[in-house]
Protein backbone atom coordinates (compact mmCIF):
# COMPACT_ATOMS: atom_id res chain seq x y z
CA UNK A 1 0.00 0.00 0.00
CA UNK A 2 0.99 3.62 0.10
CA UNK A 3 3.99 4.41 2.28
CA UNK A 4 2.55 6.68 4.98
CA UNK A 5 5.71 8.56 5.86
CA UNK A 6 5.83 9.88 2.33
CA UNK A 7 2.54 11.71 2.74
CA UNK A 8 1.87 15.09 4.26
CA UNK A 9 -0.30 15.46 7.36
CA UNK A 10 -3.29 16.61 5.35
CA UNK A 11 -3.29 13.66 3.04
CA UNK A 12 -2.80 11.30 5.99
CA UNK A 13 -5.98 12.71 7.46
CA UNK A 14 -7.76 12.28 4.17
CA UNK A 15 -6.56 8.70 3.84
CA UNK A 16 -7.66 7.94 7.37
CA UNK A 17 -11.09 9.36 6.79
CA UNK A 18 -11.46 7.41 3.58
CA UNK A 19 -10.37 4.28 5.39
CA UNK A 20 -13.02 4.82 8.00
CA UNK A 21 -15.70 5.22 5.37
CA UNK A 22 -14.43 2.24 3.44
CA UNK A 23 -13.60 1.84 -0.22
CA UNK A 24 -16.95 0.23 -0.84
CA UNK A 25 -18.46 3.69 -0.72
CA UNK A 26 -16.92 4.33 -4.12
CA UNK A 27 -19.08 1.59 -5.57
CA UNK A 28 -22.49 2.88 -4.57
CA UNK A 29 -25.44 1.10 -6.23
CA UNK A 30 -26.10 4.20 -8.36
CA UNK A 31 -23.06 3.39 -10.47
CA UNK A 32 -24.86 0.44 -12.10
CA UNK A 33 -27.72 0.53 -14.56
CA UNK A 34 -30.89 -1.25 -13.43
CA UNK A 35 -32.47 -3.41 -16.13
CA UNK A 36 -36.27 -3.48 -16.57
CA UNK A 37 -38.71 -4.13 -19.36
CA UNK A 38 -41.36 -1.56 -20.25
CA UNK A 39 -44.03 -2.62 -22.75
CA UNK A 40 -41.71 -5.13 -24.38
CA UNK A 41 -38.79 -2.70 -24.63
CA UNK A 42 -35.65 -3.53 -22.68
CA UNK A 43 -34.69 -0.56 -20.56
CA UNK A 44 -31.63 0.08 -18.45
CA UNK A 45 -31.76 3.15 -16.26
CA UNK A 46 -30.05 4.91 -13.45
CA UNK A 47 -31.06 8.18 -11.90
CA UNK A 48 -28.77 10.53 -10.05
CA UNK A 49 -31.42 13.27 -9.88
CA UNK A 50 -29.18 15.58 -11.89
CA UNK A 51 -30.54 18.40 -14.06
CA UNK A 52 -29.76 16.70 -17.37
CA UNK A 53 -30.70 13.39 -18.92
CA UNK A 54 -29.05 11.19 -21.49
CA UNK A 55 -31.39 8.88 -23.32
CA UNK A 56 -30.10 6.43 -25.88
CA UNK A 57 -31.46 3.75 -28.14
CA UNK A 58 -28.79 1.08 -28.44
CA UNK A 59 -29.47 -1.25 -31.37
CA UNK A 60 -27.73 -4.50 -32.15
CA UNK A 61 -26.69 -3.10 -35.52
CA UNK A 62 -22.97 -2.43 -35.30
CA UNK A 63 -20.61 -3.27 -38.13
CA UNK A 64 -20.45 -6.81 -36.83
CA UNK A 65 -24.12 -7.45 -37.61
CA UNK A 66 -24.42 -5.68 -40.97
CA UNK A 67 -25.36 -8.18 -43.69
CA UNK A 68 -23.61 -6.06 -46.35
CA UNK A 69 -20.63 -3.73 -45.97
CA UNK A 70 -21.38 -0.12 -45.15
CA UNK A 71 -24.99 -0.51 -44.00
CA UNK A 72 -24.23 0.43 -40.39
CA UNK A 73 -22.66 3.73 -41.35
CA UNK A 74 -25.55 4.33 -43.74
CA UNK A 75 -28.07 3.74 -40.98
CA UNK A 76 -26.06 5.94 -38.63
CA UNK A 77 -26.07 8.84 -41.06
CA UNK A 78 -29.79 8.41 -41.71
CA UNK A 79 -30.52 9.08 -38.05
CA UNK A 80 -32.64 12.21 -37.48
CA UNK A 81 -33.42 12.55 -41.20
CA UNK A 82 -36.94 13.02 -42.58
CA UNK A 83 -39.57 10.92 -40.86
CA UNK A 84 -43.20 10.39 -41.74
CA UNK A 85 -44.16 13.01 -39.18
CA UNK A 86 -41.61 15.79 -39.58
CA UNK A 87 -38.63 16.89 -41.58
CA UNK A 88 -34.98 16.58 -40.63
CA UNK A 89 -34.77 20.35 -40.41
CA UNK A 90 -37.64 20.51 -37.95
CA UNK A 91 -36.06 17.81 -35.80
CA UNK A 92 -32.85 19.84 -35.67
CA UNK A 93 -34.49 23.14 -34.94
CA UNK A 94 -36.81 21.74 -32.29
CA UNK A 95 -33.92 20.01 -30.54
CA UNK A 96 -31.98 23.28 -30.67
CA UNK A 97 -34.87 25.21 -29.18
CA UNK A 98 -34.99 22.77 -26.27
CA UNK A 99 -31.23 22.91 -25.83
CA UNK A 100 -30.87 19.22 -26.59
CA UNK A 101 -28.02 17.44 -28.30
CA UNK A 102 -28.61 14.65 -30.79
CA UNK A 103 -25.86 12.25 -31.74
CA UNK A 104 -25.60 8.96 -33.55
CA UNK A 105 -22.53 6.76 -33.43
CA UNK A 106 -21.64 3.14 -33.73
CA UNK A 107 -19.24 0.63 -32.31
CA UNK A 108 -18.45 -2.77 -33.72
CA UNK A 109 -21.51 -4.19 -32.00
CA UNK A 110 -23.94 -1.40 -31.35
CA UNK A 111 -25.53 1.49 -33.15
CA UNK A 112 -26.40 4.24 -30.69
CA UNK A 113 -28.88 7.07 -31.13
CA UNK A 114 -28.36 9.34 -28.19
CA UNK A 115 -30.10 12.48 -27.00
CA UNK A 116 -28.85 14.64 -24.15
CA UNK A 117 -31.32 17.18 -22.83
CA UNK A 118 -32.80 18.92 -19.81
CA UNK A 119 -34.59 16.63 -17.45
CA UNK A 120 -38.08 18.02 -18.04
CA UNK A 121 -37.92 17.38 -21.81
CA UNK A 122 -38.04 13.60 -21.46
CA UNK A 123 -41.40 13.15 -23.26
CA UNK A 124 -40.28 15.12 -26.33
CA UNK A 125 -37.02 13.23 -26.78
CA UNK A 126 -38.57 9.83 -26.03
CA UNK A 127 -41.04 10.49 -28.81
CA UNK A 128 -38.28 11.71 -31.12
CA UNK A 129 -36.08 8.64 -30.64
CA UNK A 130 -39.02 6.29 -31.11
CA UNK A 131 -40.00 8.18 -34.26
CA UNK A 132 -36.47 8.05 -35.68
CA UNK A 133 -36.31 4.33 -35.00
CA UNK A 134 -39.69 3.41 -36.45
CA UNK A 135 -40.67 6.08 -38.95
CA UNK A 136 -37.61 7.35 -40.79
CA UNK A 137 -38.36 7.50 -44.50
CA UNK A 138 -34.92 6.68 -45.95
CA UNK A 139 -35.55 8.83 -49.01
CA UNK A 140 -33.48 8.56 -52.15
CA UNK A 141 -32.67 12.25 -52.41
CA UNK A 142 -31.40 12.47 -48.84
CA UNK A 143 -29.15 9.50 -49.51
CA UNK A 144 -27.67 11.11 -52.61
CA UNK A 145 -27.61 14.71 -51.42
CA UNK A 146 -26.54 14.31 -47.78
CA UNK A 147 -25.79 10.83 -46.47
CA UNK A 148 -23.34 9.86 -49.20
CA UNK A 149 -21.36 13.10 -48.87
CA UNK A 150 -21.01 12.73 -45.11
CA UNK A 151 -19.86 9.14 -45.47
CA UNK A 152 -17.25 10.17 -48.03
CA UNK A 153 -16.01 12.96 -45.78
CA UNK A 154 -15.71 10.64 -42.81
CA UNK A 155 -14.00 8.00 -44.95
CA UNK A 156 -11.34 10.54 -45.88
CA UNK A 157 -10.60 11.05 -42.19
CA UNK A 158 -9.87 7.39 -41.42
CA UNK A 159 -6.23 7.46 -40.32
CA UNK A 160 -3.47 4.86 -40.14
CA UNK A 161 -4.20 3.92 -36.52
CA UNK A 162 -7.85 3.19 -37.35
CA UNK A 163 -6.84 1.16 -40.41
CA UNK A 164 -4.34 -0.80 -38.32
CA UNK A 165 -6.90 -1.52 -35.61
CA UNK A 166 -9.42 -2.65 -38.25
CA UNK A 167 -6.78 -4.85 -39.87
CA UNK A 168 -5.94 -6.43 -36.50
CA UNK A 169 -9.64 -7.15 -35.96
CA UNK A 170 -9.89 -8.56 -39.46
CA UNK A 171 -7.06 -11.06 -38.98
CA UNK A 172 -8.25 -11.87 -35.46
CA UNK A 173 -11.92 -12.48 -36.23
CA UNK A 174 -12.14 -12.61 -40.07
CA UNK A 175 -15.83 -11.74 -40.67
CA UNK A 176 -18.24 -10.30 -38.10
CA UNK A 177 -16.09 -8.43 -35.62
CA UNK A 178 -13.45 -8.28 -38.35
CA UNK A 179 -15.56 -5.91 -40.45
CA UNK A 180 -14.00 -2.44 -40.53
CA UNK A 181 -15.46 0.04 -38.05
CA UNK A 182 -15.51 2.69 -40.74
CA UNK A 183 -14.99 1.70 -44.39
CA UNK A 184 -11.91 3.34 -45.89
CA UNK A 185 -12.08 5.16 -49.25
CA UNK A 186 -10.75 1.98 -50.89
CA UNK A 187 -13.43 -0.28 -49.38
CA UNK A 188 -15.92 -1.11 -52.14
CA UNK A 189 -19.23 -0.22 -50.50
CA UNK A 190 -20.98 1.66 -53.29
CA UNK A 191 -22.45 -1.48 -54.80
CA UNK A 192 -24.00 -2.49 -51.46
CA UNK A 193 -24.93 0.82 -49.91
CA UNK A 194 -28.14 2.44 -51.09
CA UNK A 195 -31.23 3.80 -49.38
CA UNK A 196 -33.26 0.65 -50.04
CA UNK A 197 -30.61 -1.59 -48.46
CA UNK A 198 -30.39 0.77 -45.48
CA UNK A 199 -34.18 0.71 -45.08
CA UNK A 200 -34.16 -3.09 -45.15
CA UNK A 201 -31.36 -3.15 -42.59
CA UNK A 202 -33.31 -0.72 -40.41
CA UNK A 203 -36.38 -2.99 -40.57
CA UNK A 204 -34.22 -5.87 -39.38
CA UNK A 205 -32.32 -3.90 -36.74
CA UNK A 206 -34.91 -1.59 -35.19
CA UNK A 207 -37.25 -4.02 -33.48
CA UNK A 208 -38.13 -4.35 -29.82
CA UNK A 209 -36.14 -7.56 -29.51
CA UNK A 210 -33.09 -5.92 -31.04
CA UNK A 211 -32.91 -2.60 -29.23
CA UNK A 212 -32.44 -1.42 -25.69
CA UNK A 213 -33.26 1.98 -24.27
CA UNK A 214 -30.66 3.28 -21.86
CA UNK A 215 -31.55 6.23 -19.67
CA UNK A 216 -29.11 8.09 -17.49
CA UNK A 217 -30.72 10.66 -15.25
CA UNK A 218 -34.38 10.03 -16.07
CA UNK A 219 -36.93 9.15 -13.42
CA UNK A 220 -38.38 5.64 -13.47
CA UNK A 221 -41.83 7.13 -13.34
CA UNK A 222 -41.18 9.21 -16.47
CA UNK A 223 -39.78 6.24 -18.37
CA UNK A 224 -42.73 4.04 -17.41
CA UNK A 225 -45.11 6.74 -18.55
CA UNK A 226 -43.57 7.73 -21.88
CA UNK A 227 -41.80 4.69 -23.33
CA UNK A 228 -45.00 2.64 -23.55
CA UNK A 229 -47.02 5.03 -25.81
CA UNK A 230 -44.17 6.21 -28.02
CA UNK A 231 -42.42 2.90 -28.64
CA UNK A 232 -45.71 1.24 -29.57
CA UNK A 233 -44.95 1.74 -33.26
CA UNK A 234 -41.66 -0.18 -33.04
CA UNK A 235 -42.28 -3.74 -34.30
CA UNK A 236 -41.74 -6.59 -31.83
CA UNK A 237 -39.74 -8.66 -34.30
CA UNK A 238 -37.53 -7.39 -37.08
CA UNK A 239 -37.98 -8.44 -40.69
CA UNK A 240 -34.94 -9.63 -42.55
CA UNK A 241 -31.81 -11.05 -41.09
CA UNK A 242 -28.65 -9.82 -39.41
CA UNK A 243 -25.24 -11.37 -39.61
CA UNK A 244 -25.39 -13.23 -36.31
CA UNK A 245 -22.41 -15.59 -36.68
CA UNK A 246 -20.50 -16.26 -33.46
CA UNK A 247 -16.97 -14.90 -33.16
CA UNK A 248 -13.97 -17.14 -33.40
CA UNK A 249 -10.40 -16.04 -32.81
CA UNK A 250 -7.98 -16.80 -35.64
CA UNK A 251 -4.90 -14.59 -35.38
CA UNK A 252 -2.45 -13.68 -38.10
CA UNK A 253 -0.56 -10.82 -39.63
CA UNK A 254 -1.52 -8.03 -42.00
CA UNK A 255 0.75 -5.39 -43.55
CA UNK A 256 -0.59 -2.38 -45.45
CA UNK A 257 1.44 0.36 -47.13
CA UNK A 258 0.48 3.91 -46.33
CA UNK A 259 2.10 7.28 -46.75
CA UNK A 260 2.67 9.69 -43.91
CA UNK A 261 1.44 7.82 -40.88
CA UNK A 262 2.69 4.66 -39.21
CA UNK A 263 0.82 2.39 -36.89
CA UNK A 264 1.39 -1.06 -35.46
CA UNK A 265 -1.26 -3.00 -33.57
CA UNK A 266 -0.27 -6.08 -31.58
CA UNK A 267 -3.37 -7.86 -30.37
CA UNK A 268 -4.18 -10.94 -28.34
CA UNK A 269 -7.45 -12.64 -27.38
CA UNK A 270 -8.86 -10.48 -24.60
CA UNK A 271 -11.79 -10.57 -22.22
CA UNK A 272 -15.37 -10.43 -23.51
CA UNK A 273 -18.00 -8.21 -21.91
CA UNK A 274 -19.64 -10.71 -19.62
CA UNK A 275 -16.49 -12.70 -18.82
CA UNK A 276 -15.02 -12.37 -15.38
CA UNK A 277 -11.36 -12.15 -16.24
CA UNK A 278 -10.00 -9.37 -14.07
CA UNK A 279 -6.45 -10.32 -15.10
CA UNK A 280 -7.03 -8.94 -18.58
CA UNK A 281 -8.26 -5.60 -17.28
CA UNK A 282 -5.35 -5.36 -14.83
CA UNK A 283 -2.92 -6.38 -17.57
CA UNK A 284 -4.32 -3.60 -19.76
CA UNK A 285 -3.82 -1.22 -16.84
CA UNK A 286 -0.29 -2.50 -16.34
CA UNK A 287 0.59 -2.07 -20.01
CA UNK A 288 -1.17 1.28 -19.87
CA UNK A 289 0.22 3.76 -22.32
CA UNK A 290 -0.17 7.49 -22.35
CA UNK A 291 0.75 8.99 -19.02
CA UNK A 292 -2.20 10.02 -16.91
CA UNK A 293 -0.21 12.35 -14.69
CA UNK A 294 1.86 15.39 -15.55
CA UNK A 295 5.68 15.60 -15.63
CA UNK A 296 6.21 11.85 -15.61
CA UNK A 297 5.95 9.02 -18.09
CA UNK A 298 4.05 7.09 -15.40
CA UNK A 299 4.59 3.56 -14.15
CA UNK A 300 2.97 1.74 -17.06
CA UNK A 301 5.11 -0.59 -19.14
CA UNK A 302 4.19 0.91 -22.50
CA UNK A 303 4.83 4.52 -21.50
CA UNK A 304 8.30 3.46 -20.41
CA UNK A 305 8.79 1.38 -23.55
CA UNK A 306 7.69 4.16 -25.92
CA UNK A 307 10.58 5.67 -27.87
CA UNK A 308 10.53 9.43 -28.49
CA UNK A 309 8.29 10.09 -31.48
CA UNK A 310 5.87 7.25 -30.81
CA UNK A 311 2.88 6.76 -28.54
CA UNK A 312 1.71 3.39 -27.33
CA UNK A 313 -1.37 2.34 -25.44
CA UNK A 314 -3.06 -0.89 -24.48
CA UNK A 315 -6.82 -1.37 -24.50
CA UNK A 316 -9.04 -4.35 -23.94
CA UNK A 317 -11.73 -4.14 -26.60
CA UNK A 318 -14.55 -6.12 -25.02
CA UNK A 319 -17.36 -7.50 -27.17
CA UNK A 320 -20.32 -9.68 -26.31
CA UNK A 321 -18.69 -13.01 -27.14
CA UNK A 322 -15.02 -12.16 -27.62
CA UNK A 323 -12.41 -9.62 -26.67
CA UNK A 324 -9.22 -8.23 -28.10
CA UNK A 325 -6.39 -6.96 -25.95
CA UNK A 326 -4.65 -4.58 -28.31
CA UNK A 327 -1.42 -2.65 -28.02
CA UNK A 328 -1.59 0.28 -30.44
CA UNK A 329 1.60 2.11 -31.41
CA UNK A 330 1.51 5.26 -33.54
CA UNK A 331 4.19 7.71 -34.58
CA UNK A 332 7.31 7.90 -36.73
CA UNK A 333 8.29 4.64 -38.40
CA UNK A 334 11.64 4.10 -36.64
CA UNK A 335 10.20 5.01 -33.25
CA UNK A 336 7.19 2.76 -33.85
CA UNK A 337 9.52 -0.14 -34.65
CA UNK A 338 11.58 0.43 -31.51
CA UNK A 339 8.47 0.77 -29.36
CA UNK A 340 6.91 -2.40 -30.77
CA UNK A 341 10.06 -4.35 -29.93
CA UNK A 342 10.21 -2.87 -26.43
CA UNK A 343 6.50 -3.54 -25.85
CA UNK A 344 6.82 -7.22 -26.71
CA UNK A 345 9.93 -7.42 -24.52
CA UNK A 346 8.02 -5.85 -21.62
CA UNK A 347 5.17 -8.33 -22.03
CA UNK A 348 7.67 -11.20 -22.12
CA UNK A 349 9.30 -9.99 -18.93
CA UNK A 350 5.88 -10.01 -17.23
CA UNK A 351 5.33 -13.58 -18.44
CA UNK A 352 8.73 -14.72 -17.21
CA UNK A 353 9.37 -12.84 -14.01
CA UNK A 354 6.02 -11.32 -13.04
CA UNK A 355 5.68 -7.79 -11.71
CA UNK A 356 6.72 -6.21 -8.40
CA UNK A 357 3.92 -5.90 -5.84
CA UNK A 358 4.09 -2.10 -5.93
CA UNK A 359 3.50 -1.97 -9.68
CA UNK A 360 0.67 -4.48 -9.37
CA UNK A 361 -1.11 -2.21 -6.86
CA UNK A 362 -0.78 0.70 -9.25
CA UNK A 363 -2.08 -1.39 -12.15
CA UNK A 364 -5.11 -2.53 -10.15
CA UNK A 365 -5.83 1.07 -9.11
CA UNK A 366 -5.57 2.14 -12.76
CA UNK A 367 -7.92 -0.63 -13.90
CA UNK A 368 -10.41 0.36 -11.22
CA UNK A 369 -10.30 3.99 -12.21
CA UNK A 370 -10.73 3.16 -15.89
CA UNK A 371 -13.76 1.01 -15.11
CA UNK A 372 -15.41 3.56 -12.82
CA UNK A 373 -14.73 6.61 -14.94
CA UNK A 374 -15.80 4.67 -18.03
CA UNK A 375 -19.13 3.73 -16.51
CA UNK A 376 -19.72 7.17 -15.05
CA UNK A 377 -18.86 9.70 -17.71
CA UNK A 378 -18.79 9.65 -21.50
CA UNK A 379 -20.77 7.28 -23.61
CA UNK A 380 -19.00 4.05 -22.67
CA UNK A 381 -21.36 3.23 -19.83
CA UNK A 382 -24.39 3.70 -22.06
CA UNK A 383 -23.08 1.52 -24.86
CA UNK A 384 -22.01 -1.26 -22.52
CA UNK A 385 -25.26 -1.21 -20.58
CA UNK A 386 -27.29 -1.33 -23.78
CA UNK A 387 -25.15 -3.95 -25.48
CA UNK A 388 -25.25 -6.22 -22.46
CA UNK A 389 -29.01 -5.93 -22.27
CA UNK A 390 -29.58 -6.86 -25.92
CA UNK A 391 -27.23 -9.80 -25.67
CA UNK A 392 -29.15 -11.16 -22.71
CA UNK A 393 -26.58 -10.35 -20.06
CA UNK A 394 -27.16 -7.97 -17.21
CA UNK A 395 -25.49 -4.56 -17.03
CA UNK A 396 -22.00 -4.42 -15.55
CA UNK A 397 -22.01 -5.01 -11.80
CA UNK A 398 -19.49 -2.40 -10.76
CA UNK A 399 -19.03 -3.41 -7.13
CA UNK A 400 -18.42 -7.09 -7.94
CA UNK A 401 -16.00 -6.29 -10.73
CA UNK A 402 -14.00 -4.02 -8.47
CA UNK A 403 -13.74 -6.80 -5.90
CA UNK A 404 -12.49 -9.15 -8.62
CA UNK A 405 -9.77 -6.65 -9.55
CA UNK A 406 -8.54 -6.67 -5.95
CA UNK A 407 -8.13 -10.43 -6.07
CA UNK A 408 -5.62 -10.36 -8.95
CA UNK A 409 -2.19 -11.53 -7.79
CA UNK A 410 1.22 -11.37 -9.40
CA UNK A 411 1.10 -15.06 -10.23
CA UNK A 412 -2.27 -14.78 -11.96
CA UNK A 413 -0.99 -11.87 -14.02
CA UNK A 414 2.13 -13.83 -14.95
CA UNK A 415 0.04 -16.80 -16.07
CA UNK A 416 -2.25 -14.54 -18.09
CA UNK A 417 0.68 -12.89 -19.90
CA UNK A 418 2.22 -16.26 -20.58
CA UNK A 419 -1.00 -17.61 -22.07
CA UNK A 420 -1.20 -14.61 -24.38
CA UNK A 421 2.33 -15.04 -25.69
CA UNK A 422 1.89 -18.77 -26.22
CA UNK A 423 -1.27 -18.29 -28.26
CA UNK A 424 -1.53 -16.77 -31.71
CA UNK A 425 -1.21 -13.00 -31.91
CA UNK A 426 -2.87 -10.68 -34.41
CA UNK A 427 -0.43 -8.15 -35.77
CA UNK A 428 -1.21 -5.32 -38.17
CA UNK A 429 1.30 -2.83 -39.53
CA UNK A 430 0.27 0.20 -41.54
CA UNK A 431 2.71 2.72 -42.96
CA UNK A 432 6.33 2.49 -44.09
CA UNK A 433 6.66 -1.27 -44.43
CA UNK A 434 10.39 -0.98 -45.17
CA UNK A 435 10.88 -0.08 -41.51
CA UNK A 436 7.95 -1.60 -39.65
CA UNK A 437 8.77 -5.03 -38.20
CA UNK A 438 7.24 -8.40 -39.03
CA UNK A 439 5.49 -10.25 -36.22
CA UNK A 440 8.10 -12.97 -36.35
CA UNK A 441 10.90 -10.43 -35.82
CA UNK A 442 9.06 -9.18 -32.76
CA UNK A 443 9.05 -12.71 -31.39
CA UNK A 444 5.33 -13.32 -31.70
CA UNK A 445 3.49 -16.33 -33.04
CA UNK A 446 0.96 -15.59 -35.74
CA UNK B 1 -41.59 26.86 -59.82
CA UNK B 2 -44.96 25.22 -59.94
CA UNK B 3 -47.62 27.33 -61.60
CA UNK B 4 -50.41 28.91 -59.51
CA UNK B 5 -53.43 26.68 -59.67
CA UNK B 6 -57.02 26.45 -58.50
CA UNK B 7 -57.11 22.69 -58.89
CA UNK B 8 -57.56 22.01 -55.17
CA UNK B 9 -60.41 24.50 -54.97
CA UNK B 10 -62.15 22.87 -57.90
CA UNK B 11 -61.47 19.29 -56.81
CA UNK B 12 -63.28 19.93 -53.52
CA UNK B 13 -66.47 20.89 -55.35
CA UNK B 14 -67.74 17.98 -57.49
CA UNK B 15 -70.30 20.08 -59.34
CA UNK B 16 -67.64 22.57 -60.35
CA UNK B 17 -65.29 19.81 -61.38
CA UNK B 18 -68.00 18.21 -63.48
CA UNK B 19 -68.67 21.53 -65.10
CA UNK B 20 -65.06 22.39 -65.84
CA UNK B 21 -63.67 18.98 -66.78
CA UNK B 22 -64.74 19.06 -70.46
CA UNK B 23 -63.41 22.60 -70.78
CA UNK B 24 -60.09 21.57 -69.20
CA UNK B 25 -59.75 18.53 -71.44
CA UNK B 26 -60.45 20.61 -74.49
CA UNK B 27 -57.90 23.20 -73.43
CA UNK B 28 -55.22 20.60 -72.70
CA UNK B 29 -55.76 19.04 -76.11
CA UNK B 30 -55.78 22.39 -77.83
CA UNK B 31 -52.43 23.34 -76.31
CA UNK B 32 -50.90 20.67 -78.57
CA UNK B 33 -48.13 19.44 -76.26
CA UNK B 34 -49.61 15.94 -76.22
CA UNK B 35 -49.47 15.87 -79.98
CA UNK B 36 -45.71 16.49 -79.62
CA UNK B 37 -45.37 13.55 -77.26
CA UNK B 38 -44.76 15.68 -74.17
CA UNK B 39 -46.20 15.48 -70.69
CA UNK B 40 -47.50 18.53 -68.86
CA UNK B 41 -44.59 18.45 -66.39
CA UNK B 42 -42.10 18.69 -69.29
CA UNK B 43 -43.32 22.26 -69.80
CA UNK B 44 -42.17 23.50 -66.40
CA UNK B 45 -39.38 26.00 -66.89
CA UNK B 46 -35.99 24.68 -65.93
CA UNK B 47 -34.43 28.07 -65.22
CA UNK B 48 -35.03 27.90 -61.48
CA UNK B 49 -32.94 26.43 -58.67
CA UNK B 50 -35.88 24.54 -57.19
CA UNK B 51 -36.70 22.90 -60.52
CA UNK B 52 -33.05 22.00 -61.09
CA UNK B 53 -32.97 20.40 -57.65
CA UNK B 54 -36.18 18.50 -58.44
CA UNK B 55 -34.75 17.30 -61.76
CA UNK B 56 -31.76 15.97 -59.81
CA UNK B 57 -34.11 13.86 -57.71
CA UNK B 58 -35.71 12.05 -60.67
CA UNK B 59 -34.80 8.41 -61.11
CA UNK B 60 -32.36 7.73 -63.98
CA UNK B 61 -35.20 6.20 -66.04
CA UNK B 62 -37.52 9.18 -65.55
CA UNK B 63 -34.71 11.56 -66.35
CA UNK B 64 -33.80 9.69 -69.55
CA UNK B 65 -37.40 9.55 -70.75
CA UNK B 66 -37.85 13.25 -70.10
CA UNK B 67 -34.82 14.18 -72.17
CA UNK B 68 -36.02 11.86 -74.95
CA UNK B 69 -39.45 13.49 -75.07
CA UNK B 70 -37.98 16.97 -75.10
CA UNK B 71 -35.51 16.20 -77.89
CA UNK B 72 -38.22 14.57 -79.97
CA UNK B 73 -40.48 17.58 -79.47
CA UNK B 74 -37.68 19.97 -80.45
CA UNK B 75 -37.11 17.99 -83.63
CA UNK B 76 -40.83 18.01 -84.43
CA UNK B 77 -40.94 21.72 -83.83
CA UNK B 78 -38.09 22.27 -86.29
CA UNK B 79 -39.81 20.15 -88.89
CA UNK B 80 -43.16 21.85 -88.30
CA UNK B 81 -44.78 18.46 -87.71
CA UNK B 82 -46.74 16.63 -85.07
CA UNK B 83 -46.46 12.96 -84.19
CA UNK B 84 -48.67 10.31 -85.82
CA UNK B 85 -51.82 9.95 -83.76
CA UNK B 86 -50.92 6.61 -82.16
CA UNK B 87 -47.79 8.18 -80.63
CA UNK B 88 -49.56 11.13 -78.99
CA UNK B 89 -49.34 11.23 -75.21
CA UNK B 90 -52.47 9.56 -73.92
CA UNK B 91 -54.38 11.40 -71.16
CA UNK B 92 -53.71 8.52 -68.70
CA UNK B 93 -49.96 8.74 -69.42
CA UNK B 94 -49.92 12.45 -68.73
CA UNK B 95 -49.23 12.13 -65.02
CA UNK B 96 -47.29 14.64 -62.95
CA UNK B 97 -43.85 13.14 -62.31
CA UNK B 98 -41.98 16.32 -61.46
CA UNK B 99 -44.48 18.54 -59.69
CA UNK B 100 -44.84 16.34 -56.56
CA UNK B 101 -41.06 16.56 -56.08
CA UNK B 102 -41.17 20.26 -56.77
CA UNK B 103 -43.94 20.76 -54.26
CA UNK B 104 -41.94 18.86 -51.63
CA UNK B 105 -38.91 21.10 -52.29
CA UNK B 106 -41.05 24.22 -52.04
CA UNK B 107 -42.56 22.96 -48.81
CA UNK B 108 -39.05 22.38 -47.44
CA UNK B 109 -38.02 25.91 -48.36
CA UNK B 110 -41.16 27.31 -46.83
CA UNK B 111 -40.62 25.38 -43.63
CA UNK B 112 -37.02 26.55 -43.49
CA UNK B 113 -38.12 30.13 -43.96
CA UNK B 114 -40.71 29.75 -41.22
CA UNK B 115 -38.23 28.21 -38.79
CA UNK B 116 -35.58 30.81 -39.63
CA UNK B 117 -37.88 33.66 -38.81
CA UNK B 118 -39.47 32.33 -35.63
CA UNK B 119 -40.50 35.08 -33.28
CA UNK B 120 -40.85 34.18 -29.62
CA UNK B 121 -44.36 34.89 -28.42
CA UNK B 122 -44.53 37.64 -25.86
CA UNK B 123 -44.97 36.39 -22.34
CA UNK B 124 -44.40 32.73 -23.15
CA UNK B 125 -41.37 32.73 -20.84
Amino acid sequence: MICRSALSRGSKLALGRQGARGFAAAASPKASYEPTTIAGVKVASRDDNGPTTRLAVVAKAGTRYEPLPGLTVGLEEFAYKNTNKRSALRINREAELLGGQLTAYHTREALVLQASFLREDLPYFTELLAEVVSQTRYTTHEFHEEVKDIIHQKQAKVDASAVALDAAHAVAFHSGLGAPLYPTPSTPIDSYLNEQAVADFAAAAYSKSNIAVVADGASDHGLQKWIEPFFKSVPAQGSGSLNNAASKYHGGEQRISAVGQNSVVIAFPGASLGASSPETAVLAGLLGGESTIKWSPGFSLLSQAAAPGAQARATNYAYSDAGLLAIQINGQSAAVKKTAEAAVKALKSVAESGVPQEVLVKAIAKAKFTLLSGSEVGGVGIVHAGANLIHGGSPLKVAETLKAFESVTGDKLKAAAKALLEGKASVASVGDLHVLPFAEDLGLQV
Amino acid sequence: MSAPTLVNYVAKRPWLQKLLKPVASWYTNASLYRQMGLKADDLISEENTDVLKALGRLTPKESYDRIYRIRRATQLSLQQKILPKNEWTKPEEDVPYLSPILQAIEAEAKEKQALDTLVPAKGSH
